[in-house]
């Protein structure tokens, strides 16, 4: 369904100089910094998967989604959507697609919502009874009806993702993309549109990339998740999986009264992450051992006065696990 | 079907804009205002000289309505072609790619500002000098046909000027002093007989930059007849050409269209 075939992206930056007429010879200069945002990536996405696509910010992500909707041109290798290269077929290969960019609408932003979906109407031929049909349908799904009649710039944040949804929906595409659709949204309006994404792959048959932030998304939505850092895929592969690499960290903050001492020998399972004069933070794997077991030992450091536990953010350990690109080389292959 | 995509969007485009009425009517008017005032200065330089280089006070006042009509035309229909460095500066372009049609429609229907004081200063001035010609027995009735012939072909060659020079945008990002000068100092260059200027400045309008096609040109027929009818037929071919250059630039310029990150 799609395919990314050894994408790389290159972004040419001018030097800029420095001094007298800086403008006029930044303009002719021939100097150039190339910043590699994409390395070299390989994945494929099956019909009806829902696919995490996680990093950290400036991983290259936005790259990759703006590859494969045709917006940027990979400077090598070659994307497929549904067979179609979208830099030479943009406007056959869009039909197929819903996006979503969750920090720029794509709605007319001073007319009301309902103008800007006649419009989309008439963008993509579709047919009008139908269009009205699906239109009630998301109507209902999304609960449109409390501000299709208002313009969008008076929509609130969650209110205007779900009219971007709907907009992204009304051409029926059988593959969406989602970039960042719950950023700053509160708790519950994060929920409802989580409940919707999940309700459009699993009922509607969608195959959904969703890149994200929120690792809860992730958790909760998607069945495979690909991991890109610097510019490179350090993980593909399925959730479970993830959790089975990764296992269950935990981070343990603990104060003690006083001063206190560490032993010398290091201790395998344990690591510090950070140390002062009276607290120390420790990481460590439940898999390996077990809480008491580590504040057992800790109590013959020094005096405990406090504890503090902590499960670390999925985001941090994926990027602290895969830091080396190199240790993971083999999930490079496709599945 | 492309054209009822087209004026599909501008009816969008001009619902958005009476969404403030206020400044939708005010800035119209402010913008009349400014022409009138910059035609009364060049109103005025003609009247103390009565005439240049044999070009009297109504041939200059037809060169200078036929580049302001042609300019209004390509304006309006194509209003943000001129602003894409705001697009390009602010990635506001990323969205146009998501949907089945043309970018550069979806560009050129953005913003739609009706241009009314140019419109109606340009066919006041235009239809003064085409009666004073007409009532001195200079031209015929042919001359209306002609003039509007050649104010929709000048307005594809500036549309197509002003269409590539934006888009050395996608390389450049900023073009601004670049359009001050193939855009708004080329047209108001040609505003006067192109007589007047020294022979690299004249080579320029016929070449690179052709905006001597649009009004100097034909009017050395219309008002002259000092050169034959296929003068016309030049134009044409010349905003033909032009305009087949800018739109294949435009398909290289998008290609390297690079975002921004966010």
């Amino acid at each position: 369904m799609i395919e990314a075939r050894q994408i790389q992206k290159q972004f040419k930056i001018p030097v800029v100089k420095k001094g007298r007429f800086s403008g006029i010879r930044t303009l002719f200069s021939r100097e150039y910094i190339i910043k590699e945002a994409v390395k070299e990536i390989s994945f494929t996405i099956k019909e009806g998967d829902f696919v995490g696509y996680i990093g950290p910010n400036g991983a290259g992500k936005s790259t990759t989604i703006k590859m494969l909707t045709g917006i940027l041109h990979p400077t090598q290798g070659e994307v497929k959507i549904m067979g179609l290269n979208p830099h030479k077929e943009r406007r056959k290969v869009v039909r197929h697609l819903g996006v979503v960019f969750g920090q720029r609408t794509q709605l007319w932003w001073d007319l009301p919502v309902i103008d800007s979906y006649d419009i989309l109407t008439v963008m993509y031929k579709l047919d009008k009874k139908e269009t009205e049909k699906r239109l009630s349908q998301l109507t209902e799904l999304l609960g449109l009806h409390e501000f299709i009649h208002t313009p969008v710039r008076k929509l609130s944040l969650g209110q205007r993702m779900r009219a971007d949804i709907a907009a992204s929906l009304l051409h029926d595409p059988e593959i969406l993309f989602f970039d960042e659709p719950t950023i700053g949204l509160d708790v519950i309006a994060k929920k409802k549109i989580r409940g919707l994404l999940k309700t459009l792959n699993k009922e509607m048959k969608k195959t959904v990339l969703l890149t994200t932030h929120d690792m809860d998304d992730i958790e909760q939505l998607c069945e495979k998740v690909i991991v890109i850092n610097d510019g490179q895929i350090v993980y593909n592969d399925s959730i479970p999986q993830l959790r089975n690499d990764i296992g269950l960290p935990t981070i343990m903050k603990v104060s003690f009264v006083g001063d206190f001492q560490t032993p010398t020998i290091h201790h395998n399972m344990i690591q510090i992450i950070e140390r002062t004069n009276s607290t120390i933070t420790i990481q460590y794997n439940r898999h390996q051992m077990k809480a008491m077991d580590v504040l057992n030992m800790m109590q013959n450091w020094g005096e405990i006065e406090d504890i503090h536990m902590d499960e670390p953010q999925l985001e941090e350990m994926i990027q602290e696990i895969y830091q080396t690109p190199e240790a993971s080389k083999e999930s490079l292959v496709v599945s | 079907m492309e054209m009822r995509m087209y004026f599909m969007l501008i009816r969008a485009s001009i619902k958005s804009r009476l969404q403030y009425k206020f400044n939708f009517i005010f800035s119209m008017l402010m913008a009349m205002l400014l022409n009138v005032s910059e035609f009364l200065m060049i109103a005025f330089v003609l009247l103390k000289f009565n005439s240049i280089q044999g070009w009297s006070i109504y041939e200059v006042g037809y060169l200078y309505s036929v580049i302001l009509l042609s300019k209004t035309l390509y304006r309006t229909f194509a209003s943000d072609v001129h602003h894409l460095e705001k697009y390009l500066v602010s990635g506001d372009l990323d969205s146009f790619f998501i949907r089945p049609i043309p970018i550069l429609l979806t560009l050129m229907s953005q913003n739609f500002f009706l241009l009314i004081g140019e419109l109606l200063q340009g066919t006041f001035i235009i239809l003064i000098c085409i009666q004073h010609f007409h009532s001195i027995g200079q031209v015929d009735l042919w001359i209306i046909p002609i003039t509007i012939l050649i104010i929709l072909a000048g307005s594809i060659i500036l549309f197509s000027i002003g269409l590539a020079t934006s888009t050395l945008g996608f390389w450049l990002t900023r073009v601004e002093m670049l359009q001050n000068l193939t855009e708004d100092a080329a047209m108001n260059a040609v505003r006067y007989p192109l007589s007047l200027y020294p022979n690299w400045l004249k080579g320029i309008f016929l070449t690179i930059l052709p905006l001597g096609f649009i009004n100097y040109l034909p009017a050395l027929y219309i008002l002259k007849q000092d050169v034959g009818i296929w003068i016309i037929g030049a134009t044409i071919m010349v905003a033909c050409l032009c305009l087949w250059l800018s739109l294949r630039f435009w398909k290289i310029g998008l290609s390297r269209y690079q975002s921004t990150g966010s």
